[in-house]
């Protein structure tokens, strides 16, 4: 286990010595609430009560996304500059490696979402510890099944960077667009909302408003979307660790 | 118990097979040279031994662990510098040996001596506060095999180590090898010099096409080549032709300069040979001058046993 830390803080500490890209996440996240999210709040505030919240709520699920995307990209990279075979050569186990992915990306996606979500909890007059915690822990799930998917995905990446990056590209489209991240279930077209279902974003936008105590009625059961927040994560993290072990073999030499 | 042993190992990629049945040991506390051309399943080998690469059948053991099964408990035990050293582009020297320690549990009192001594051995102490991405590739290099020095494991492996490295270098990181070796560690070397493996080898494994096609010292390997030493014999005077007869009967194969006074004899093992050569002569009355021997180098033996170039020719 010591190891797996010491692995992970290592990961950390060359995340953190690239502070520049985290103010500009942030700077993005501010520009996108003030000018988008407001736009499109005096668009549907007839229908949706408190819509900048929703809005708010749902470009941090969308940066959480794009922190697991980080976390699969930065394994390819570590295969493609040639560091895979020497991590694999470490003393840690396959799960562990895979652990110490997951602790990088769990840290990456909290360092960019939690000053958000401080903001937005305290621009709409909810900031509460107890309602920033929950938040985060709902996050924190989705955030690992979204690192599971892209580790998982990686193995396409050993083939060809650039049908991975294609692939990324498509499946990043059709999780975030066909998710709840933007618009309530209840309001969507009836040829749109059952591919919604299938997003992982969808469960976990609703599930952490849910937990920031926004209006059940515009959201999906809050039970359901933990257990399917929960199922991913498990889900997807154990086939990334089965990909790890048994087909990414890091480097192939004669 | 051996420090690695494989058991009919072989390792595919698609349709080419990098291993075919390799049988393969390395005693404990020596140092194991694999010697053979590019593509002849060295770093396969190396690659499986490490835990990175998985066998496509057969098995293999690190002081008796089995590298499938208990890779991690390989990995413990066991430090590999790669041929290639690459990654960690924005980190110092120094910040990558003092990770590469804490992985392997190094006394943190120790560490920062050793890493210091280490980088000084190997000239690195300069460049420790460069990134990696602006050293030069010897310096890389250099650093690939500090990693495995500070480590101190119980295998090392060393893969194509001073590849890119200069004469001056070559020979600290070949001492550094010997020195890890008289520490108790089991070494294994991969290379396609023949210096390197001449300068380093306890036993030589030639590899050739993923299979073992001989192990042993090296002066068995030459001796196993007949007529693989040459001994240049000059007497005061011409000889005789029966003092030739004479010496063709020792065994070998001799011939007789024009001048008379010349003889080149091409012998399985001249150490054996040179004695009764002294004394036919002797008692043939024939002075001898001088005796040069001449050995033939690994690339005479793996061409022998392969009947190809070690390093293909330009």
């Amino acid at each position: 286990m010591n190891r797996v830390l010491t692995l992970a803080a290592y990961n950390v500490r060359i995340l953190l010595s690239e502070r520049t890209w985290f103010v500009l996440a942030w700077a993005l996240f501010g520009l996108q609430i003030a000018v988008y999210g407001s736009l499109m709040s005096k668009l549907v505030s007839t229908t949706v009560p408190n819509y900048l919240f929703f809005y708010g709520v749902g470009l941090m699920v969308i940066t959480v996304f794009d922190s697991g995307a980080d976390v699969g990209r930065h394994f390819v990279e570590h295969a493609h500059e040639g560091e895979l075979p020497y991590f694999l050569s470490l003393p840690v186990s396959r799960g562990g490696f895979l652990a110490a992915q997951a602790i990088y990306g769990v840290a990456n996606t909290m360092i960019k979402v939690l000053p958000p979500l401080i903001g937005v909890l305290w621009f709409v007059g909810d900031l509460t510890v107890q309602g920033a915690v929950f938040a985060l822990i709902s996050m924190f799930l989705l955030g690992l099944g979204i690192t599971g998917i892209m580790v998982s995905m990686s193995f396409i990446a050993f083939k060809s960077v650039d049908i991975y990056s294609a692939f990324l590209a498509g499946l990043s489209a059709l999780i975030v667009r066909f998710s709840t991240v933007f618009y309530p279930l209840i309001f969507m077209p009836s040829f749109y909302s059952p591919i919604s279902v299938f997003s992982p974003l969808t469960y976990g936008a609703d599930l952490t408003r849910w937990v920031l105590g926004f209006d059940s009625n515009f959201l999906i059961n809050p039970i359901f979307a933990a257990a399917v927040v929960t199922g991913v994560a498990v889900g997807t993290l154990s086939l990334s660790a089965r990909i790890v072990d048994k087909v990414i073999e890091g480097v192939k030499a004669a | 118990m051996f420090a690695v042993e494989t058991l009919d190992l072989s390792k595919r990629y698609g349709k080419t097979d990098a291993l075919r049945g390799l049988n393969f040991t390395v005693n404990e506390g020596e140092i194991m040279v694999i010697l053979g051309p590019n593509g002849s399943g060295k770093t396969t080998l190396l690659m499986i031994l490490c835990t990175i690469l998985k066998p496509t059948s057969g098995t293999a053991k690190v002081v008796g662990i089995d590298v499938v099964e208990e890779g991690t408990k390989v990995r413990e035990v066991m430090g590999i510098a790669f041929q290639e050293a690459r990654g960690f582009w924005r980190h110092k020297p120094s910040s990558i040996l003092r990770f590469h320690a804490s992985m392997f549990d190094i006394d943190p009192a120790k560490r920062q001596d050793l890493i210091e001594r280490t980088m000084k051995d190997l000239e690195l102490w300069e460049s420790r506060d460069k990134m990696f991405m602006h050293l030069s590739g010897g310096q890389a290099k250099r650093l690939e095999t500090a990693k495995v020095l500070i480590q101190q494991p119980k295998l090392a492996i060393f893969d194509e180590p001073t590849s890119q490295v200069d004469l001056r270098g070559k020979r600290k990181i070949w001492d550094k090898i010997r020195e890890l070796r008289d520490q108790g560690s089991t070494i294994i070397v991969a290379t396609n010099e023949v210096r390197e493996a001449e300068y380093l080898a306890d036993r030589v494994t030639i590899l050739h096409q993923g299979q073992r096609v001989v192990c042993d010292t090296i002066p068995k390997l030459k001796d196993a080549i007949a007529g693989g030493d040459i001994v240049e014999v000059d007497f005061e005077d011409p000889v005789s032709g029966k003092l030739v007869d004479d010496l063709n009967g020792l065994g070998g194969d001799v011939s007789l300069s024009s001048e008379g006074n010349q003889l080149r004899a091409k012998v399985s093992r001249a150490e054996d040979w040179v004695p009764k050569m002294t004394s036919a002569s002797y008692i043939a009355g024939a002075k001898i001058a001088s005796i040069r021997i001449t050995e033939p180098s690994l690339d005479d033996v793996f061409l022998h046993f392969t009947g190809k170039a070690l390093v293909d020719q330009p």
